[in-house]
């Protein structure tokens, strides 16, 4: 296996890419009694439309496919279901699906290979009936009502909704219950036959491993398959400009929460740099020792620091900031005019070393959980990265970097404002 | 993993736990005390103020850029009860020398940063000041007007404040609107001094260090050395709430229904009542998911947690309005099959299992392995993990159908829609 040592904080990887085109990267963490798998495929709830490698047609699924996709690989055809295996074992399992990946993953202290035999034996034999999946809508159904009530999933939903005027990534990830009521057997095996092939997966270990003993483990585990080529997916054209500046929604919450969006270009080269950047930015602009959030706090508009985030994939990028405010307004008024500020001042090279140490330990102590490594590099791969460039790209940031990205990320026609505030008392 | 207590006053204890799989070294110091319906708003408010300033740090920017010159060196703090105890908690999480660019003596700045916040608040004229006091009273009214937001945690305080009606633990840990009109800078600060003087007072440093050099470090600080001896009352009332069936139904806008039971248990088999509680609602082989999710299909989510220091277990559910009854009766039946012993061998073994698992990942997690020694500390319990490992494996079908017989619904609440 291919060996990457990252000097810094002391961790190694090591990569080997099959046969089959399944991308394999194994972490070990001696001495540590959790062990965590994770295997993901390329397939997230922004997939909707795709060329069928059986067929070669142009296929449309309906929204929250990935999603539903995810339920029903746990159901097997003799009548269990491998989440209750695997939990039975003492095993912590569980399954997630995010814009442009779904993961299945266990974590455990105790019965590894057991656990990696049911993982292995689920992810790759499906089981779909008219039956199952009917079944499933209910409960996915109740699932969805759960989001429609959270404050903060709506906030996030509300500012995709600004962001773009046709990117998928605005469609609850779970899809609707209109959306969910049109999935068949049929459509999930379609689906899973175009994206669940080693070629467009990952598979990450984490945990006291010998890796190349773990490899030959993984692979005796694997059906035979064919490499196959990248699957051609089809996205709706996204303008760079946005959808519209601001969307308001009323539930019940005590204070307002917000979210302030910046839609950036699609990612080009040199992401991690750019994305480290960004945060050195959003940490001086409005971070916990940011005068601004010093000034927001005083005023009482802010309840405490803001969550910073910038996300991308090949289809999206933007830039997100949010928090609880009693006047988000007032808040986003205020953040729009100091990033003016940051611009046209000098960075101030004291401030900048502080933030890029304090982001520097951020990185670090990501490497404290097995999850977290886990799923850190799992998205990280799915968007082409392996997750240690983080800490070695770090050292080429400077200041004229950071102006330079200021100028061009930040431009306030890009900006957005998503709101869920507390109904109107009559 | 080794575990070492030193008594550094009477009252005052250091905990320090060895580690080498980690990053980080985390400290952390708790402030135990009664809970009160008196002092609780005045506690929670101590809490937000603290991290406000010291006399050394002024403000929050400040401490803020302090700790971000310590790599990002994080500061949290919160509130809790554990048994009739109310605890304010204090952290501070840094990376660990071995993995930073520049040589620096992180463990001890971070200490005394901590002990700067706890122990050295920012005061003026024999208070605290003026300004923090009146933003943190609004903070901790939006706190107090939050707790709605999250509905299933909601819904289970709620349920378990209709099980403790007036009594210290069905008290709110961030306290009551009413009693912030009558706080000030002044008769703050007065139960601060208070509190500090009286209070159990335990800190944890988990992770990898010099104890010689840690112990002399924490033992010297002028603001540890300051402190005097006190002599610690810890509360636990037993099982002063026995009502049977209460039925409690509170309206809001929401499109799923919590459904929460909160039920009494007799049983003093404190391991017996865990593995009751993984059978009865602990994961996904659990009789409540299996029984409401799965084969009813009745609920997004059903499980149970099991609060170890008062003797009681709460069932939480998320359903659909119209499936209460439903869902109450196959609730019902599943605690009346546990006192029939209706449970297989498969059962016990799944449960014991799970709770293992989450006893072996404790030590791979630095805030649960201290919060577990906390725990321990507070209950005076002195069984480490291996010993906890064992006692659970040693519990028998007859210890669950005993403790089953124990148990009794107490309180019913559903939040439910308009």
């Amino acid at each position: 296996m291919e060996e990457r040592i990252c000097k810094k904080i002391k961790e190694k990887c090591y990569m080997e890419k099959l046969d089959n085109g399944l991308q394999v990267i194994i972490v070990p963490k001696r001495n540590l009694q959790k062990k965590y798998i994770i295997w993901a495929t390329h397939f997230g709830s922004i997939d909707n439309e795709f060329i069928d490698k059986e067929s070669g047609n142009k296929i449309k699924i309906p929204d929250g496919v990935a999603h539903f996709l995810e339920h029903k690989m746990f159901e097997q055809k003799d009548g269990t279901d491998s989440l209750y295996t695997l939990m039975a074992l003492g095993i912590d399992a569980n399954a997630y699906t995010t814009n442009d990946h779904t993961a299945y993953l266990f974590e455990c202290t105790d019965h590894f290979y057991e656990g990696l035999d049911e993982l292995m034996d689920y992810v790759q034999n499906p089981y779909f009936t008219d039956e199952n999946v009917e079944k499933e809508k209910g409960i996915i159904g109740q699932e969805i009502q759960m989001y429609d009530d959270d404050p903060g999933w709506q906030l996030y939903i509300g500012a995709m909704d600004c962001l773009y005027k046709n990117n998928p990534i605005k469609i609850d990830i779970a899809g609707t219950i209109e959306s969910i009521s049109k999935i068949t057997p049929k459509i999930l095996y379609k689906c899973y036959n175009n994206f669940y092939h080693p070629s467009n997966m990952v598979f990450v270990a984490v945990g006291d491993f010998e890796p190349n003993s773990l490899l030959e483990e993984i692979k005796k585990r694997l059906k035979k398959s064919e490499n196959r080529d990248e699957i051609k997916r089809i996205y709706p054209e996204e303008k760079e400009e946005i959808n519209k500046k601001l969307e308001e929604k009323e539930m019940e919450v005590s204070t307002p929460i917000f979210m302030i969006g910046i839609k950036d270009k699609l990612p080009e080269n040199d992401i991690v740099k750019k994305h480290i950047g960004i945060e050195i930015i959003l940490n001086m602009l409005i971070g916990k020792s940011s005068k601004l959030y010093s000034k927001l706090y005083s005023e009482g508009l802010l309840m405490g620091v803001p969550d910073i985030d910038y996300e991308f994939s090949s289809q999206y990028a933007h830039v997100l900031i949010s928090g609880q405010s009693v006047d988000p307004k007032k808040v986003n008024e205020e953040v729009l005019k100091e990033i003016e500020q940051m611009k046209s001042a000098q960075i101030d090279k004291q401030e900048f070393e502080r933030i890029k140490k304090k982001i520097y330990g951020d990185y670090a102590v990501e490497y404290n959980n097995v999850s977290d490594i886990g799923r850190m590099f799992v998205a990280d791969y799915i968007k082409g990265i392996n997750s240690f460039e983080y800490i070695e790209k770090f050292d080429q940031i400077d200041e004229n970097y950071i102006k330079e990205l200021l100028n061009t990320v930040f431009d306030e026609n890009k900006a957005i404002l998503s709101i869920v505030k507390g109904e109107a008392k009559n | 993993m080794s575990l070492k207590t030193i008594d550094i006053k009477e009252g005052i204890k250091l905990h320090e736990i060895k580690t080498n799989k980690f990053k980080t070294n985390l400290i952390s110091v708790f402030l135990t005390s009664k809970l009160s319906r008196e002092d609780i708003t005045k506690k929670a408010l101590i809490l937000t103020i603290l991290r406000r300033g010291t006399n050394n740090l002024q403000s929050q920017e400040e401490i803020n850029k302090k700790l971000e010159e310590l790599y990002g060196a994080s500061f949290d703090c919160g509130i809790d009860k554990l048994g009739d105890n109310h605890v304010l908690k204090f952290y501070i999480e840094s990376l660990n020398e071995e993995y930073i660019y520049e040589k620096e003596d992180i463990l001890n700045k971070s200490l005394n940063i901590l002990f700067d916040i706890v122990f050295n608040p920012l005061v003026e004229n024999a208070h605290f000041k003026e300004e923090y006091v009146n933003e943190e009273k609004n903070n901790v009214k939006l706190i107090i007007e939050g707790q709605k937001d999250n509905k299933s945690a909601y819904a289970t305080q709620r349920c378990i404040e209709e099980m403790y009606k007036d009594k210290p633990y069905g008290l709110y840990k961030y306290g009551y609107i009413e009693d912030l009109d009558k706080i000030d800078s002044k008769n703050l600060y007065e139960t601060y001094l208070e509190l500090i003087k009286t209070c159990k007072i335990d800190i944890f440093v988990s992770g990898n260090f010099d104890d010689t050099k840690l112990e002399k470090g924490i033992i010297e600080n002028q603001l540890i050395s300051k402190l005097e001896p006190r002599k610690i009352e810890l509360l636990n009332e037993k099982d002063e709430s026995n009502q049977k069936e209460n039925v409690v139904k509170e309206s809001m806008q929401i499109s799923q229904g919590k459904l929460d039971i909160g039920l009494n248990v007799k049983s003093k088999n404190k391991n017996a009542v865990s593995v009751y509680n993984a059978i009865l609602g602990g994961g996904a082989n659990s009789k409540l998911f299996q029984n409401v999710r799965e084969k009813a299909s009745l609920a997004y989510s059903a499980g149970s947690i099991y609060i170890k220091p008062k003797g009681k277990i709460i069932i939480k559910t998320g359903i659909e309005h119209k499936n209460y009854e439903k869902t109450l009766e196959i609730i019902k039946k599943q605690i009346e099959d546990m006192k029939n012993g209706k449970f297989t061998d498969e059962d016990i073994k799944n449960a014991k299992e799970l709770i293992i698992a989450s006893f072996k990942s404790m030590q791979d997690e630095q805030d649960s392995e201290i919060s577990f020694y906390f725990g321990r500390e507070i209950q005076r319990e002195s069984v480490d993990i291996e010993k906890q490992i064992k006692d659970i494996s040693d519990v028998t079908k007859e210890n669950i159908v005993e403790a089953a017989n124990s148990i009794e619904i107490n309180t019913i609440f559903f939040l439910t829609k308009e």
